[in-house]
């Protein structure tokens, strides 16, 4: 009897130990796993608040009286919208696209008009003094020189943004006008549109009508933007997930909502305060990830950091514009162009040298929503340090502020060395001023600088700048978004944000030596204490 | 009952005693293996957070950590209730004594072969140098990692009221804190290597069993106070003057005392009369000279006025052999008292005979009224007599069924039977017959007899 009772509890004893001891283990195990199942494994539903608008067009344009007269130019057809939507003009007139500038207070306090119209880059450098060529992207007609009527509607050109045929096109360099007979420009051919065809069909804009401007920025495809190129046209999921067209299928308006022409989304490379800002938020409300570390991310963290991991996935973009070597001839003393084996042009005699790249990591600031820019006049503090053309407000420390992607176009350009400013050059034109006819520096500072107002000392060297582009387009699927390693490590893509402590980046080198000095010699401690334990037991014994 | 005979079973008739107890509780051990294998889980995860290695993978290093940390706070929870509900926390009151010694143990002695300055005992598991490490590990490191590990986690929620703008403070903390842990974690396991039996005290951790050092005088000490909490007998304890300084429950109970603090401080002779009171006097300033008394016969004074009956004992209480006061138990025999005299003058005064047999049958004891009966003059010619002498021929065989039936443990309650007297005359008598027990077995059978001889005759 006794035998077989402790026999059984002995059993009992080898069968209930391991159970109490593993049976809790287990059970985190499931739980670790049904956690990780909601958590991690990336699962096939979208959290989007979202709905696409597919009413159809309230009213048949091509049934209108109005638009079937005979057109002679696209003026006449403003005329003929205006005679309906008789107060839409003054709203497009009030809108950044038409003044091409804004009322801003700068950081001093100081308020400037500033926009487009007088801002400063790193690409072709300005508007000022370049004008008639820049402004064939103006949603206006006949912009040339300071004599433009701004309040004239009859400049106003709806069509640019409302065509839904594509039939409409401005011509490059014609300020603002589309061609009035062929005309063959570079390697395209420019035709007069049929402007019944055209008023006859108007409607939301699409893709295109803003993508015609938008992509080609800096003259050419992606040149500045670097996340908007004509390869938005027809996305598909790796390129963009929102304008994905086996998908979700959306255009720029669908986020970019307007209200009385006022198009919401702008860029800190004009603007500088935080207000009428596009965010993912208005449609991806709430908790937006399963994984609550993730969500908490969000405070320090702009969505666009993790899903915009890469951007220029198509179409290259201009990384570099070092306008210091321009000014070279080939041996028969004309200008020439250089290209890279992608039929990038590298390099131009009246423009300089260029890099470009695709499918580029970002660069990572913080950013409150606020900015500056260079305003032409102002001084330069450092002419020896880079300077930044536009400046995204921002730090760990500010609760505002998240880390956000940006491109940031690098270059060298002109500067007065003597009144320690950004020159304004006369790049443009048929004259033998204009840079890229002439190529004096001399010549094309001083027309420049005239046309802007500002002193010219007559010396002038070369200065390296920074421009800074949010990156907001081109959202990878959610696989190929950001993972915590590619921040959280050693090799973090955040190494250059400093002044913070980051897990799995950061440690304190203090810490650390202690912590090591801690365990090696406790490890010592034991090794010494054991082998003296040892050598000492057999003394004992002998 | 097989957890008590391992206990028996185990204990040596050695000077220095061992027994094997069992020492580590259930959720002791569970709590044990299982914070072991959380801090070494949340070590290896939280150091691939850190950036030492990639094991896991980032995402799921921190959720790991995370889910572990959550359940070792439960596990805290848990064990800070057992701690306290089971008193298990006195096993961790710092203790300086013999600190010293251990030390000396740890670098000079166990090199020499040395003993173990202090033994494991049931109620002194853990040696100083330990009870100042766990100490230090449950109040210090843990506390430390866990509000530090909270932080980390919350640090920024926005609907924290504590928004803390940096990070690198609580994470270094959190580091210092886990490079501690790793540093327990080794020098726990080596110092296992310097127990008598390392085999055996890791797998006592497992199923609780182990050998320990008996230690009589704590064994005494804790299993008395368990004795004392629960007896029904009064327990007292008086300093060198005489003041009460503690009492228990039954003590209360006994002298009608409802306030502990009515009592603890006053002086002894509160509870006596005063001719009582000087003896009291006398008896403990003599239990304070060393003598001890048992089983004294008092009167009490209880705190309703009322007087009782006691029956107390007195020792001298020591503190490094010296007396510093003196202490006892109380049973209270006053009910016991009245009831006794009652029976005593009530079978002594009664008409009916009373007698009592031993298992053999013979007479053990028998009063007055019964020797009266039966008409004898001496008692001594009846006590270890066998009752046949009291029966007729014919009547014995009845006698011997009734006392068999007694003897199994069955009660009469009243049977007529014929008695043969001393002086060879015969009578009729009803007679009680009930079983005597002791240790709920029966020894003997006892009854009382009415005489209905003269009834008889007058009916």
């Amino acid at each position: 009897m006794q035998e077989n009772k402790n026999r059984a509890y002995q059993i009992k004893k080898i069968i209930i130990y391991p159970v109490i001891i593993l049976l809790p283990w287990y059970l985190i195990f499931l739980i670790g796993n049904s956690i990780e199942e909601s958590q991690i494994i990336i699962k096939d539903s979208v959290i989007v608040n979202y709905k696409i608008d597919t009413l159809p067009s309230v009213v048949d344009h091509s049934k209108f009286e109005v638009l079937k007269q005979k057109f002679d130019s696209p003026k006449q057809v403003t005329e003929a919208c205006v005679s309906c939507h008789n107060k839409r003009h003054k709203e497009v007139m009030a809108s950044a696209h038409w003044t091409w500038d804004r009322e801003s207070v700068r950081p001093g306090g100081d308020t400037v008009r500033y926009g487009k119209t007088n801002a400063i880059n790193n690409f072709c450098i300005t508007a000022t003094s370049n004008r008639w060529k820049c402004t064939s992207c103006h949603i206006g007609y006949g912009w040339k020189d300071k004599d433009f009527d701004f309040s004239d509607y009859k400049n106003v050109d709806c069509l640019v943004c409302h065509d839904t045929t594509g039939a409409y096109e401005k011509q490059p360099l014609g300020s603002g006008f589309p061609v009035e007979e062929k005309r063959a420009f570079t390697d395209k051919t420019y035709f007069p549109p049929n402007y019944n065809y055209i008023a006859k069909n108007v409607g939301k804009p699409k893709i295109e009508n803003c993508g015609k401007c938008h992509f080609f920025g800096g003259g050419g495809d992606n040149v500045k933007h670097g996340d908007l190129s004509s390869d938005l046209y027809h996305a598909d999921k790796d390129m963009d997930v929102h304008m994905d067209e086996g998908g979700t299928n959306m255009s720029c308006v669908d986020c970019h909502q307007t209200e009385r022409h006022n198009i919401t989304g702008k860029l800190y490379s004009v603007s500088n305060d935080n207000n009428n800002r596009m965010t993912c938020k208005k449609c991806h409300t709430g908790d937006v990830h399963k994984n609550n570390t993730i969500n908490r991310h969000t405070n320090k963290i702009a969505c666009q950091t993790c899903h915009i991991p890469v951007y220029a996935k198509g179409t290259a973009t201009k990384m570099i514009w070092d306008w210091s070597t321009s000014g070279k001839v080939d041996k028969n003393g004309k200008q020439f162009k250089e290209y890279d084996s992608l039929h990038n042009v590298t390099y131009k005699s009246g423009k300089g040298t260029f890099e470009w790249a695709t499918n580029v990591e970002p660069e990572y600031v913080w950013f409150n929503g606020t900015a500056d820019q260079y305003v032409p006049g102002d001084i330069i503090k450092d002419t020896s340090a880079v300077l930044k053309i536009n400046t995204l407000f921002g730090s760990y420390g500010d609760h505002e502020s998240k880390i956000i992607p940006v491109k940031i176009h690098r270059g060298k350009q002109i500067f007065d060395t003597q009144n320690k400013m950004l020159i304004i050059p006369h790049i443009y034109g048929h004259d033998s001023t204009a840079y890229s006819k002439g190529m004096d520096w001399n010549l094309a500072a001083k027309a420049g600088m005239k046309d802007a107002g500002l002193p010219y000392s007559g010396e002038y060297s070369f200065i390296s700048t920074e421009m800074y582009w949010p990156l907001n387009h081109m959202t990878a699927p959610v696989e190929q978004s950001l993972k915590c390693i590619d921040c959280h490590s050693k090799e973090s893509k955040l190494k250059n944000l400093t002044g913070f402590y980051m897990p799995g980046r950061d440690s304190n080198v203090f810490m650390e030596i202690l912590g090591i000095l801690m365990i090696v010699g406790t490890f010592g401690g034991i090794i010494v204490h054991s082998v003296i334990r040892i050598l000492k037991a057999k003394h004992i014994i002998n | 009952m097989i957890k008590l005979q391992k206990i028996d079973k185990i204990i040596r008739p050695e000077n220095n005693q061992t027994k094997r107890a069992y020492i580590y509780k259930g959720f002791e051990r569970f709590w044990h293996w299982s914070q072991a294998l959380l801090i070494i889980f949340l070590v290896i995860t939280g150091f691939e957070v850190h950036g030492s290695y990639e094991l896991l993978g980032y995402q799921r290093a921190v959720l790991y950590h995370d889910i572990a940390a959550w359940a070792l706070l439960v596990l805290i929870i848990f064990a800070v209730f057992w701690h306290f509900a089971t008193g298990a926390w006195k096993q961790y009151v710092p203790t300086m004594k013999l600190v010293k010694a251990q030390i000396n143990y740890y670098i000079l002695g166990i090199f020499k072969g040395a003993a173990h300055p202090t033994k494991k005992t049931s109620y002194n598991k853990f040696n100083p140098l330990q009870r100042l490490t766990y100490l230090g590990f449950k109040v210090f490191i843990i506390p430390l990692q866990v509000i530090s590990g909270f932080l980390y986690m919350y640090y920024m929620y926005p609907e924290n009221p504590i928004h803390i703008e940096r990070l690198d403070i609580i994470a270094i903390i959190h580091t210092f804190g886990s490079f501690l842990l790793i540093v327990f974690l080794l020098a726990h396991l080596y110092l296992l290597t310097t127990s008598e039996s390392p085999k055996e005290s890791f797998v006592a951790m497992l199923h609780g069993w182990e050998e320990v050092t008996v230690d009589p005088e704590e064994e005494h000490r804790e299993h008395l106070q368990y004795a004392v909490d629960k007896s029904i007998a009064g327990y007292y304890r008086l300093d060198l003057d005489g003041l009460f300084i503690s009492v228990n429950d039954a003590w209360m109970e006994l002298y009608k005392c409802k306030e502990r603090n009515n009592i603890i401080g006053m002086h002894c002779s509160i509870t006596r009369n005063d001719k009582n009171a000087k003896r009291l006097n006398g008896m403990v300033s003599s239990v304070l000279k060393g003598k001890s008394l048992r089983g004294v016969y008092v009167d009490r004074k209880c705190f309703d006025g009322t007087i009782g009956k006691h029956i107390l004992s007195m020792n001298p209480t020591f503190e490094d052999d010296i007396i510093v006061g003196v202490e006892g138990f109380i049973i209270d025999v006053t009910d016991i008292h009245r009831l006794q005299e009652q029976m005593y003058h009530s079978v002594r005064n009664s008409e009916a005979g009373y007698y009592r047999l031993n298992s053999k049958g013979y007479y053990e004891e028998i009063n007055d009224a019964w020797l009266k009966m039966y008409k004898c003059v001496d008692k001594d010619n009846i006590i270890g007599k066998h009752y046949s002498l009291s029966r007729t021929i014919k009547d014995l065989k009845q006698a011997n069924e009734i006392f068999e039936k007694i003897m199994k443990g069955e009660t009469i309650s009243s049977m007529i039977v014929t008695r043969k007297c001393k002086d060879n005359t015969t009578a009729q008598h009803i007679l009680s017959a009930n079983p005597v027990y002791e240790n709920n077995k029966v020894i003997g059978a006892e009854g009382f007899i009415i005489d209905i001889s003269g009834l008889e005759k007058d009916i």
